[in-house]
């Protein structure tokens, strides 16, 4: 493609025999006499390539790509904890893999749906769970339409949500594709949710409900949550809790007991399935009693040591995918949950706190961290703002980091904070691993001061510089 | 088993470093009587028991020697190197390359799936992926009704009742309408009024529609209507002619037969391309080529994000932030594995075996192929006895074809069969076999 | 950061300069500073109609967007075509070769209610 780019397709010939196409036993019949010659396609433009060429492309390619195995990976909200081997193991086995979405003989599959089903209820305190979200995002939106289909089948007109200004972008996305607008709440001094504003928003009376994070995304945990709840179910609304942040919490406290309806989590965050670069993930959904039947279908109970599945439903909000969701995600989720117990889950979260605020500990001489107010702790995450010595900017940090083979803290968001860096190492990171990283950011921050061309011109010893993202938008380029 | 790295001399240090004495410290800002004594869980086990545990839950469900069953999950071959690939801790462990100089190996792999997927479709731009092939068409469909600006999506019967489901879900939270119409009922309802029209090519019932003509059809009748394709399984792109050619705006597929087993409906990818000129519209990521700042060298970076949740929040077309990465990989992997070559021999064993099982079946007495339009890997066959095929199927070892009755309840003793280039001939004639007997049986 | 006084500003960034019955119309310097290097116009069609305060068209940069609202009343005449290739006019010239769309107003009497520079001025604190 370039002198530093290779395509696969460039590696590729016109013609080469395949290896995995089965022989072909059957006596067969002209293709034009099976389908109109309209309907036949000329030519595919895929090249032929050789098998090892292919896995050495991607061995390469793989080669260029930073992964949590490398180092500690302290996106903020995201958890990128370890993926215990184990579970690769576990979800590979031919009887989960092999069984078909619509076959009878399913139950070892409704088994672990309902199992995993029942520990996440038992974790978040709710009384129901849907494992069949896909990711966060689309639990969100299940969740915000299982608030649409409560307030509908009540004949009651509710079209606004509230969300917290240190809110995720996907609140107000997932609210709209369910029809709601947003009032959006300042978070007070303490990073918290002013009591009185909030109340004053439910007022209004056309308010579905509240999406609360907590811990919040600057990962303070709101004193108030009891109370915020009750204001919301005051005026006849329901609480949704984003469980991005579930993990500093498990085994210590529960939405549920919070007072929240609503909750999904994130299977790859909390649960440990891998990120996948990207997915694919699970988002189960999580509600109180009075919301079951609005759960998304199919529906697995079970009734006298039998699963029974619900296809359809009136009350619920219908179907969001198809079959019964990313199966081989829950299977990793079930597996994590088994091997840590109810003992090691709240170890995870408690030294995801631990490990959290060691680094705040260490990082403050240098970096500011705002909402920090006397003598409070962070939960499993923090923000720092990052406005360094000489202009450096929380992106010029961020490269930095990927200089000494660390990967940068998720950065710019929340919203709030102008130079976010959103610091969250989890619990599996060792002590020296964070030692590490505190060590970089020190030296980042001495190097800002002296000598800041090096930091703003970041990264240098990447496989390709800082690239462009202006042009990359005004020209796009989306395929060869 | 918790995969925490510290012993309790380093636990000390740290909170000693913190300034606290004890991690219940660290929790002094949730409420006292919100604190939990202890879950109701299970304490954990350890790895060799984990395995024996799960291994006997797999065994529940019964694993099937063959199968000739599909409706939207499929069994297809999987070149070895596929897993390999995607197993790499390199690509498994990362996440979402927001680090775009750190993440060159698998920007440069979505960028090669964005093209194969172009190659395969011969349309302009695809995204990174999207959930599944059902969400995929909901979004499909969205992004017609935002482009258009009108609130009426039309749905031809044969859509994987499935996906019907889950578009009729996603636009009764947006407030657009839906029906379901004929193929013939176009001219009636196609108006000013319609978003977008969304038909399955090869439908449901294994049937090969004849797209151009509803291309054509719709935009005579409204030239602004987009017209989405569905299809659960693209293996037959090797063989039948691109949406690309046939003129459809959207085009969604399940790519779980590229690459993924079953794995009971999930996970897979929806891939989802379009014309270049709806790329400001399209919902998903979608990753672009670009330069350094300050040198010479090309590489890759997430772009057009100001169309995604994180930017436009409440006006982006789709809440979606993420993507199949892994499953897109695989797809991917297997997609320039097989090559043309492939690609074309595997689409062609398809429609040839289920062709040879179809003839060979419509010539036993029992047994009807309910159409006479092509198909390609699916069909549907009115039974004497369906519920004596299934058995014999099972008994057999043969996981059954499905039962069109779970869809619909007015096709009684119908089944929707399914060949594979994974179903030997040795197979295809013992289905034959128990198909006589079970049509004897009655 | 430059406001011509011989325009008309509203308070959503959007400026007005009035030809005849036309009314050219654009985004205010401040707007594209906080937007940063612009990388997309989206623009209405020739012959679309909006009321005031009406979103018209959305301005992205790589890392935000914006929405300019029509500022007046009309019909669309002309758009820029020129921002297809060149979206970063509207960085280098804003209330020049930047503009983004002509509007033949329907109610002249409605730039009344905008603002002069130094009221616009005053608007940004």
């Amino acid at each position: 493609m370039t002198n530093n780019i290779e395509l696969i397709f460039e590696k590729g010939f016109s013609e080469f025999p395949c290896n995995f196409v089965p022989s072909m036993d059957i006596p067969e019949t002209q293709i034009d006499q099976i389908l109109p010659k309209e309907f036949i396609r000329e030519k595919i433009n895929i090249p032929d390539t050789p098998e090892f060429v292919i896995v050495r492309h991607f061995m390469n390619l793989s080669e260029k790509n930073h992964s949590l195995d490398r180092s500690i990976y302290p996106l903020g909200s995201c958890t990128m904890k370890y993926n215990p081997r184990i579970n690769e193991v576990l979800c590979r086995l031919p009887g989960f893999t092999q069984i078909h979405p619509l076959q009878d003989e399913n139950e070892g599959s409704l088994e672990l749906i309902h199992e995993l089903g029942m520990q996440l209820c038992e974790i978040c305190g709710m009384d129901a769970f849907t494992l069949i979200p896909s990711a966060g995002a689309q639990g969100e939106l299940a969740g915000i339409l299982i608030m649409k289909k409560y307030f509908e089948n009540q004949g009651i007109k509710k079209d606004k949500i509230i969300v917290p200004d240190s809110a995720h972008g996907t609140n107000p996305a997932s609210s709209a594709m369910a029809g709601f607008s947003i009032i959006e709440l300042k978070s007070d001094e303490n990073g918290e949710i002013p009591l009185d504003q909030l109340e004053f928003a439910m007022q209004e009376g056309d308010v579905a409900g509240l999406m609360l994070t907590n811990p919040n995304t600057l990962g303070i945990f709101d004193r108030n949550i009891t109370k915020i709840t009750e204001i919301v179910h005051k005026y006849g609304g329901l609480c949704y809790y984003d469980g991005a942040n579930l993990n500093p919490i498990m085994g210590m406290t529960r939405p549920g007991d919070m007072g929240f309806d609503i909750i999904h989590v994130n299977l790859h965050k909390t649960f440990s399935t891998p990120h996948g670069g990207g997915g694919p993930g699970a988002g189960p959904v999580g509600v109180k009693k009075h919301l079951i039947s609005h759960l998304p279908c199919p529906q697995i109970i079970k009734e006298e040591e039998q699963f029974v599945c619900i296809d359809e439903h009136e009350n619920s909000i219908g179907r969001i995918r198809s079959f019964w969701g990313n199966f081989g995600v829950l299977v990793r989720a079930y597996s994590y949950i088994k091997a840590l117990g109810a003992d090691g889950l709240k170890r995870a979260a408690n030294m995801s706190v631990l490990n959290a605020n060691y680094i705040r500990s260490q990082l403050q001489p240098e970096y500011d961290i705002p909402y920090n107010s006397q003598g409070r702790f962070n939960m499993h995450e923090f923000v720092v703002d990052a406005h360094l010595p000489n202009d450096v900017t929380a992106e010029d940090v961020a490269k930095s980091l990927l200089d000494r083979n660390l990967y940068a803290p998720t950065i710019y968001f929340p919203l709030i904070i102008h130079q976010a860096m959103m610091i969250e190492p989890t619990e599996t990171e060792s002590k020296r691993e964070l030692d590490r990283f505190i060590q970089a950011m020190k030296d980042i921050y001495q190097q800002a001061r002296e000598d800041p061309s090096i930091i703003k011109t970041a990264p240098h010893k990447t496989p390709v510089g800082r690239l462009d993202n202006t042009l990359a938008a005004r020209k796009p380029i989306l395929r060869e | 088993m918790d995969y925490v790295p510290h012993d309790n001399k380093e636990i000390a240090e740290m909170l000693a470093a913190i300034g606290v004495d004890s991690l219940s410290n660290l929790y002094q800002d949730i409420p006292k009587d919100l604190i939990l004594d202890q879950l109701n869980l299970p304490n954990g086990i350890s790895e060799p028991d984990l395995l024996k545990d799960l291994t006997k839950l797999s065994e529940k469900n019964k694993q099937y020697s063959t199968a000739f069953i599909g409706a939207g999950s499929y069994f297809h071959y999987i070149p070895s190197l596929v897993d390999f690939v995607i197993s790499r801790s390199q690509f498994f462990t990362a996440y979402t390359p927001y680090q775009a100089e750190a993440s060159q190996g698998f920007l440069q792999a979505i960028f090669e799936y964005q093209s194969a997927i172009a190659r395969l479709t011969e349309l302009d731009v695809t995204n990174a992926s999207m959930y599944d092939g059902a969400s995929a068409l909901a979004e499909a469909a969205i992004m017609a009704a935002f482009l258009t600006r009108k609130k009426k999506i039309l749905l031809i019967k044969g859509i994987h009742p499935e996906y019907v489901e889950t578009v009729k879900t996603y636009c009764w939270g947006r407030n657009f309408e839906v029906e379901e119409i004929n193929l013939d009922q176009l001219e009636e309802k196609v108006n000013s009024e319609i978003g977008g029209v969304c038909f399955q090519s090869p439908n449901f019932f294994g049937e090969i529609e004849n797209a151009n003509e509803i291309v054509t059809k719709v935009k005579n009748l409204n030239k602004k209507t987009l017209v989405i394709q569905c299809m659960t399984d693209p293996t037959c792109l090797g063989v039948l002619v691109s949406p690309g050619k046939t003129g459809v705006d959207i085009f969604v597929a399940e790519g779980q037969s590229f690459g993924l087993p079953p794995s009971f409906g999930g996970p897979g990818l929806g891939i989802f391309a379009t014309h270049d000129k709806y790329t400001r519209k399209m919902p998903g990521r979608l990753i672009g080529l670009t330069k350094e700042i300050n040198g010479d060298k090309e590489g890759f970076v997430l772009t057009l994000q100001a169309r995604e949740q994180h930017i436009r929040r409440e006006k982006a077309t789709s809440n979606i932030c993420s993507n199949q990465s892994l499953c897109m990989l695989s797809a991917l992997v297997y997609l320039v594995s097989m090559g043309k070559t492939g690609l074309k021999q595997i689409a062609m064993q398809n429609i040839q075996k289920s062709y040879y099982l179809k003839t060979k079946l419509a010539e036993i007495s029992g047994y009807q192929i309910l159409s006479n339009k092509p198909t390609y890997n699916e069909f549907v066959v009115k039974c004497s006895n369906y519920q004596k095929l299934k058995e014999l199927c099972k008994a057999n070892n043969i996981l059954p074809p499905l039962d069109l009755t779970r869809y619909y309840p007015e096709m009684k003793n119908c089944a929707l069969i399914c060949v594979t280039e994974q179903n030997s001939k040795k197979d295809i004639e013992l289905f034959l076999q128990l198909a006589k007997e079970a049509a004897q049986a009655e | 950061m430059e406001f011509p006084t011989d325009l008309k500003y509203a308070e959503t960034h959007e400026w007005v300069k009035v030809e005849g019955d036309i009314a050219i119309v654009g985004i205010t310097d401040h707007a594209q500073d906080q937007l940063g290097e612009i990388v997309f116009a989206e623009l209405p069609e020739v012959g679309d109609t909006f009321e005031k305060g009406e979103e018209m068209c959305s301005v992205e940069s790589s890392k935000a967007v914006g929405e300019a609202l029509a500022p007046v009343s009309g019909e669309i005449v002309e758009i820029n075509e020129a921002l297809e290739d060149e979206p970063e006019k509207i960085n280098a010239d804003p209330y020049g070769e930047g503009f983004l769309v002509k509007i033949k107003m329907s109610d002249p009497s409605e730039l009344d209610s905008l603002l002069d520079a130094e009221g616009y001025k005053a608007t940004l604190g």
